[in-house]
């Protein structure tokens, strides 16, 4: 479908430049009675069209095809093609090969960007790598830590510390196992453009399953929850914004300090459901605000020794997750303190455009 | 104490997880027989007919959904999968051929033992009992008379039109395990079709309304999002 659409752009950029093109010359040669200027016009057109268009194919057959037209209208025999007066064979030629070294500089051009691009990701990927690489040194070591410790000198522990120290590692690996549902989503959306899988979510069950995974991690930590009484239902893939809304309350209770109330809100404005998470704690600097989803990724490496710092990995997560499902999300700080995430999602079956 | 222990065979390759499971199940007052290959497996459970299986789906010498298909044939016996595999398919796959459970890697001692207990249960239940005649469902303070067919929310009845009193009836009778979307709308309307799921979420929605849920309090029925949904056992 989308192959189809971009053929049909890409003809009509060369129809259109072409005729553009052609009107000109007519007019040129109509004011100033001279065809000095017509191969010129014909060439910058057919270098606009290969510049616009992807590939060779576009080009090269604009190129043919104002050959015809120069041939056609404005080469003499005037409107009659004539291919046998060496003069037009000549310009024909030059105008293919402009076209061919146009095209093959573009693509050039183009294959070059890919290549940085991708250079680009790799680098991101490689930080990111790096920097949980790091950040799993932390959970480990208590983990490793700990049970060595108790297999090898277990009765020297008191009951108490036992406890502390088992108590360490259930609560490290749970960690871990948070970091690890989030790097797989990142691959899961990183690999080739794969398109996630919508289907028909209703509100109150996604809320529902929220609420009750958080209780069981934070037994201690109330929600306001505010959602509409009616039967709504949200096209999208329930694990992930179920790990978004997750990953942002979790977020609110590791770095807003000084929260005493976290909110949560749903509401729909036309054919978009906007949910809403508000906390009153200390709010996000201003100078992390504007990189808190996207520039997360290098800024970890710099603070990954205080510990457990997985907000950084967990918010970009949220963002590409939004972003696979055609959302948008921002976060603000409050003039009444804290901040407040927002994220909005379709309505609209996507499959229905 | 009674020595007529429940037997449970584990099919698990991973000898730490196995172990654990060995240790979690025998100082539960289970018999444990334990195997690292679904042959073997399969060997053990023709030969000491266990009461309930705990199967890993990553197995090395055949895939654990293979031994579901083959023990399904002609065996009831309740079947946990245990597995690393986390998607909504997945676990969909598992519960429509025939698995009982399904509990995602890593999980927590009491969520699996929970899901041991109740699995027993049902089969118990239903090779005890046959049929449900006279029986009342009790979960914390929801009470459903089959017999008389209605429904009670701390002893104040419920009224609820015919299919949602068969969701929950379905429900309940299979309490304690996962029922997908297919396996209700099967057992509700008989037929498949593209609005089932759609006029299934909106009778779920009615009986929660109805049953006073709130969502993220502990309800009587959880969602297990792009699974299904499963009944809780709230102990009396």
């Amino acid at each position: 479908m989308k192959k189809i659409t971009e053929r049909i752009k890409n003809i009509l950029i060369i129809l259109a430049t072409l005729s553009l093109c052609f009107v000109l010359c007519l007019i040129l040669q109509y004011i100033f009675n001279d065809s000095a200027l017509i191969s010129a016009i014909f060439v910058l057109g057919v270098y606009l069209v290969s510049v616009l268009t992807p590939g060779y194919i576009y080009g090269i057959s604009s190129a043919l095809l104002s050959v015809l037209m120069v041939n056609f209208a404005f080469d003499f025999p005037f409107f009659a093609f004539n291919f046998t007066i060496a003069e037009n064979i000549v310009s024909a030629i030059i105008l293919l090969a402009v076209t061919m070294l146009t095209c093959g500089l573009t693509a050039k051009v183009r294959h070059q960007d890919a290549i940085k691009a991708d250079r680009d990701k790799e680098r991101m990927r490689a930080n990111l790598l790096r920097a949980v690489s790091h950040d799993l040194r932390t959970p480990l070591t208590t983990i490793y830590g700990s049970s060595s410790a108790l297999l090898e000198n277990y009765d020297n522990f008191s009951d108490e510390q036992c406890k502390e120290m088992l108590k360490g590692i259930s609560e490290d690996s749970q960690w871990l196992h948070r970091m690890v549902e989030n790097l797989l989503s990142i691959t899961k959306l990183d690999s080739e453009n794969v398109k996630i899988i919508k289907t028909e979510t209703v509100l109150d069950e996604l809320i529902d399953s929220v609420l009750v995974k958080f209780a069981k991690r934070y037994p201690n930590q109330a929600i306001d929850v505010d959602i509409p009484d009616d039967f709504v239902i949200v096209p999208m893939d329930a694990l992930l914004i179920e790990q978004v809304l997750i990953n942002i309350l979790d977020n609110a209770v590791q770095h807003a300090e000084g929260m005493t109330s976290l909110k949560l809100k749903v509401f729909t404005i036309s054919n978009k459901a906007i949910f809403e998470i508000k906390d009153n704690g200390c709010g996000i600097p201003e100078s992390n605000l504007k990189d808190i989803f996207s520039g997360a990724y290098t800024t970890i490496s710099e603070t990954c020794d205080t510990k457990k710092n997985n907000a950084g990995i967990g918010l970009s997560v949220c963002a590409s997750i939004i972003k696979a499902h055609g959302g948008d999300i921002k976060v603000e700080n409050e003039k009444t303190g804290g901040c407040v995430f927002r994220f909005t999602l379709n309505m609209e079956d996507i499959w229905n455009e | 104490m009674n020595n007529n222990k429940y037997k449970i065979l584990i099919i698990e390759d991973e000898d730490n997880i196995n172990n654990l499971l060995k240790a979690l199940l025998e100082t539960s007052g289970y018999q444990v027989i334990s195997s690292k290959s679904c042959s073997n497996g399969q060997m053990l459970f023709a030969s000491h007919r266990p009461d309930l299986v705990i199967l890993d789906l990553g197995l090395p010498d055949y895939d654990g959904m293979d031994f579901l298909k083959e023990v399904r044939k002609d065996s009831l016996t309740p079947i946990i999968v245990l597995s690393a595999r986390t998607n909504e398919k997945d676990k969909v796959d598992a519960l429509d051929i025939g698995a009982n459970d399904y509990v995602t890697k890593p999980f927590s001692s009491a969520e699996l033992m929970a899901r041991v207990r109740s699995a027993l249960r049902i089969s118990r239940r239903s090779i005890g009992e046959g049929k449900l005649s006279g029986v009342r469902f009790k979960s914390g303070d929801l009470e459903i008379d089959y017999d008389a067919r209605r429904v009670f929310v701390d002893k104040t009845e419920v009224t609820l039109t015919q299919t949602e009193y068969n969701i929950l009836a379905f429900l309940s009778k299979h309490s304690g395990k996962v029922m997908t979307y297919t396996s209700i709308i099967r057992d509700i309307w008989g037929y498949y079709d593209i609005n089932s799921t759609k006029k299934l979420q909106v009778n779920m929605a009615n009986i929660r309304k109805k049953l006073g849920d709130k969502p993220g309090k502990n309800n009587y029925i959880v969602n297990e999002l792009g699974v299904g949904y499963r009944m809780c056992e709230i102990d009396e």
